[in-house]
This record gives C-alpha cells, sequence and structure tokens, in this order.
C-alpha cells in the first residue's frame, strides 16, 4: 500500500509540474524522453558516465520497529516516492522525465505510478518466491545488467510506439 | 528448492513479462502501457534499497 502510495504520489508532482513543458512542440518533449532512454541505457550499460541527482539515503530499519503498521507503510511510501532511497537505475530518471515532457493526461500518471509501486513490491515478492533469499540474491546479482540496460531499451521502444501512435 | 519454484523466482521472469506486456500494450493501450513501464522502472531498482 505503502509503495503504491509513494507511487502515486511522486507520478502525481511531476505531472503537475508537466504543464510548464507544455509550451514546448511534442516532437521535441518526445524526442528527448526517447534519446533520454537511449543515453540512459549507456550510463547503465557503463558506455557512459555522469552523476544523477539522489538522496544517497536508506529508510532507517527502526522506523517498523517503532511502529510496525505505520513504519511499514511509511517505509513503502518512501520506497515509492524514491525520495530516500539509492537510485542503483537509470530508468526511473527516464520514466520521471517522461512524466514530465509526455503530456499524458492524469489517468496515465497515475498508472505509471502505480505501476512504479508494484514493480518494487515485485522485488521482495520474487525474493519470499523462492526458499533461498541467498542464492535469490546471488541469481539477482547476475542478472542486474540485463535488467537495468534491458528496461532502458524497453522504455525507448515503447515510448517510440506510444508516441507514434498519437 | 523445486525446478518450478526456481523458475517461479527466477529475478529477471518480472522483467521479462513486462517486456512482453509493453509490446503487447504499447499500440492499444496508452493507459496499460504507461502502468506496464512504470513497473519496469520500479522492478529495475530491485538493487537498491
Amino acid at each position: 500500500m505503502g509503495l503504491l502510495a509513494g507511487g502515486v504520489c511522486t507520478a502525481t508532482a511531476l505531472w503537475l509540474v508537466s504543464g510548464l513543458t507544455a509550451p514546448i512542440p511534442a516532437a521535441a518533449r518526445h524526442g528527448v524522453i526517447i534519446a533520454s532512454a537511449l543515453v540512459f541505457l549507456a550510463r547503465d550499460a557503463g558506455w557512459l558516465r555522469f552523476p544523477m541527482p539522489q538522496n544517497t539515503r536508506q529508510v532507517p530499519q527502526d522506523v517498523m520497529q517503532r511502529h510496525l503498521i505505520k513504519g511499514s507503510l511509511q517505509f513503502g511510501f518512501e520506497m515509492g516516492t524514491s525520495v530516500r532511497t539509492y537510485v542503483s537505475a537509470s530508468a526511473p530518471y527516464v520514466l520521471g522525465l517522461a512524466l514530465l515532457l509526455a503530456g499524458v493526461d492524469y489517468w496515465s500518471a497515475l498508472s505509471a505510478g502505480l505501476g512504479f509501486g508494484l514493480g518494487r513490491a515485485a522485488t521482495p515478492l520474487s525474493r519470499l518466491t523462492s526458499t533461498d533469499g541467498v542464492d535469490w540474491d546471488a541469481r539477482l546479482i547476475g542478472r542486474l545488467p540485463v535488467i537495468t540496460i534491458g528496461t532502458c531499451l524497453v522504455l525507448a521502444v515503447a515510448f517510440t510506439v506510444l508516441f507514434l501512435r498519437i | 528448492m523445486t525446478a518450478v519454484r526456481r523458475w517461479l523466482s527466477e529475478p529477471l521472469l518480472p522483467t521479462l513479462l513486462l517486456t512482453v506486456g509493453a509490446v503487447a500494450a504499447a499500440w492499444y493501450s496508452p493507459i496499460l502501457t504507461w502502468a506496464i513501464v512504470g513497473g519496469l522502472a520500479g522492478y529495475s531498482l530491485s538493487g537498491s534499497v
């Protein structure tokens, strides 16, 4: 629940600000989004190196120790907003830029936020499905480059199709 | 761990399923595509807390 709420919160904030980019021609905005997906793909592949803004702090574990339910909601919310987390992949930046520039309706932005929260929830769910967390962690580390680079590629393709469709 | 459980808990599986979903939805359902794109971006942060 917290993850979904956090994702929706960030998506809503970005959507509200996106109105400021409306004067920019749609073709330019869409081109920047697709190009950014490819640039960030290169970043995740290690071909380009540049810093991106992030609040390099973690949500303290004692948040859940103080009050389990409220703490879990808070933990999930902060993870869903991605305001206090290590951003170890570039795809969220592509998504954020897309929400700022794409000029979509609020339902699309809301869907993106909900999807983001569900995507973040999929990680612990996948780990729970495995009976060996240590083994799952090792498998994840080996697959992270494919996941991060592949995601940017899929975003580039998906946005290209979405914008061609308009 | 059984082979089925190992396959179901494959870390790459969510990305693969969402990729198929994005390809299927992109031309026909923008709202669903945005949801899937969001899911992909969220799951890509699997390496961080």
